[in-house]
């Protein structure tokens, strides 16, 4: 029953999205449409690890992890549009889990934030950040995350997609009918902190992604943690 | 103490910035939106004397004009073509939009700098807790974690640059390849603390049983008033938006951009509702101005 029933949500989710999106989109309301569905891929996310028990000592350890993606834009501050916060959850994501990979992506945009200053795109790198986390998790056991190739790869497709859904809250504050040139204007304009975002995440992981996992995996054995989530 | 709009409860504070946002967003015109913009400059300045307003300007500015220029030259479609620029159209209606959104843009940008002050994480964490409680105590670690880590981080750097490994010199591969291994040396030394940390919570009775709340902030007679007060603006706010009177129609036919009759009504309690913390903020101004001339 408590495998079941977060499938059950899922799908009465997914139902209650098909059922508002369908009109909507039939109307051309495509952002609206993109908001509803990130809404509800989000908050059942949050809600579950919200009402998940969860021991002290794993706890700390995503706290910890959360952290340590927040504070590792600090020793970059002198390389301009390169910092490691997404390999951290990446990584983290991998050894830990989608859940916790989630809740790390999601915690380090939250608390990074707290430090810089909220804004309008709160909302959004928590949502890209914690996407990041659990699709890095879900993928963990796989190929694309077992081998380096694959690692790079993920991080490099991610890297751009993480710019591409920050792009989106100027998008949606600005542009008021979907206008094509407009939209793929603005989306060049940050192309090349895309691909910067990108590129830096395949040279992190192809150097580091081994040691990394390694160090947290070895401590995950050690104290036996995340024992279910594999 | 704390006083004026910053001492209110932050449920209070929450639905000011909730109300302002969705006025921002609703009210599409030059006028409600110029109106905005000079309150919200006014209420930064008497925050913090437009400290914040000064590190983000370039930023800001940045944005509105671009957004400005740009969005006549995507936007084609109108009745006033007022002239040709690299063979397209310019409309009249098209600038008026450009005005809108980058008046938008601004007051958002610039309210959130308010928001950052008025919100402050201790605030921001208690307005979590009251919805999901786990993750306002992860939030907390996780904030708690961040100084210290930056202090080993400064630690550990300390003792690289003996090695030879630095930050500041050498190639970008060089310099982030060092910046990571000092993040490795943090990961490892800081996992093995944190279960130091976790026992300690462990052995303080973590997760027996329900967690107790301090709770700093109880709704006072003045909460309720602010609260009545923005509920009753907020609500004939949306209500005019409702009505029509707070956007320009530019398509089919461009209303003519001074408002008339009954927008001015809608004007005036736009700005009672953004404005709420400039009269709270303003009316210790003044008594401090005054009580100080009697003294």
């Amino acid at each position: 029953m408590a495998r079941q029933k977060p499938i059950l949500i899922g799908i009465s989710v997914l139902i209650l999205v098909l059922l508002v999106g369908f009109p909507l989109l039939n109307t051309e309301h495509y952002l609206a449409l993109s908001l509803l569905i990130m809404a509800s891929s989000f908050f059942p996310f949050m809600i579950s690890f919200a009402k998940k028990k969860v021991l002290s000592r794993e706890l700390v350890v995503i706290a910890i992890l959360a952290a340590i993606a927040a504070v590792s834009r600090v020793p970059f501050a002198s390389i301009p549009s390169v910092q490691p916060t997404t390999f951290v959850i990446i990584i983290s994501a991998i050894v830990l889990g989608p859940q916790s990979g989630f809740v790390v992506g999601t915690l380090a945009a939250i608390v990074s934030n707290l430090f810089l200053g909220q804004g309008p795109w709160t909302p959004w790198q928590m949502y890209a950040w914690g996407m990041i986390g659990l699709t890095a998790g879900l993928l963990g056991k796989t190929w694309i995350m077992q081998t380096r190739l694959g690692r790079c790869l993920f991080g490099f497709i991610v890297g751009i997609a993480f710019g591409w859904i920050m792009n989106l809250w100027v998008v949606i504050s600005m542009i008021q009918e979907l206008n094509w040139p407009a939209i793929i204007t603005y989306y060049s304009t940050s192309l090349y902190f895309d691909l910067a975002h990108g590129i830096s995440n395949v040279f992190f992981l192809w150097i580091f992604g081994s040691s990394w996992i390694k160090i947290i995996q070895r401590f995950k054995v050690k104290y036996g943690l995340f024992g279910t989530e594999g | 103490m704390v006083r004026g709009f910053r001492s209110f409860h932050p449920i209070i504070l929450l639905l000011y910035y909730l109300f302002a946002m969705a006025a921002l967003m609703l009210y599409q015109h030059p006028m409600f939106l110029a109106l905005a913009t000079v309150a919200i400059l006014l209420m930064n300045f008497m925050l913090d004397g437009g400290l914040e307003l000064r590190k983000w300007r370039a930023m800001i500015l940045i944005m509105a004009v671009l957004t400005l220029v740009l969005t006549p030259f995507f936007n084609q479609r109108g009745n006033h073509l007022l002239f040709y620029l690299f063979e397209k159209q310019v409309y009249l209606e098209a600038i008026w939009q450009g005005v809108m959104i980058s008046l938008t843009l601004v007051c958002i940008l610039t309210l959130f700098l308010t928001f950052n002050l008025v919100i402050t994480p201790d605030k921001f964490v208690f307005l979590f807790s009251k919805i999901m409680p786990q993750w306002a105590l992860l939030t907390m670690l996780s904030l708690r974690f961040v100084p210290l880590l930056r202090k080993r981080l400064l630690e550990i750097g300390d003792v690289q640059s003996i090695k030879g490994f630095s930050l500041k010199t050498g190639s970008v591969k060089g310099r982030a390849q060092s910046g990571m291994l000092f993040l490795q040396t943090l990961l490892t030394w800081s996992l093995e603390e944190s279960i130091q940390t976790a026992d300690s919570m462990t052995a303080r009775g973590y997760g027996l049983g329900k967690r107790s709340k301090y709770q700093p902030y109880y709704m006072k007679k003045r909460d309720w008033l602010a609260f009545a007060f923005l509920l009753v603006s907020g609500s004939l706010v949306l209500f005019g938006w409702w009505l029509g009177d707070g956007v320009l129609t530019l398509l089919p036919v461009l209303e003519p951009v001074w408002l008339s009759g009954r927008e001015w009504l809608y004007w005036i309690l736009f700005f009672m509702m953004i404005g709420f913390p400039i009269w709270t903020e303003g009316k210790e101004m003044v008594k401090w101005k005054f009580l100080r001339r009697i003294g």
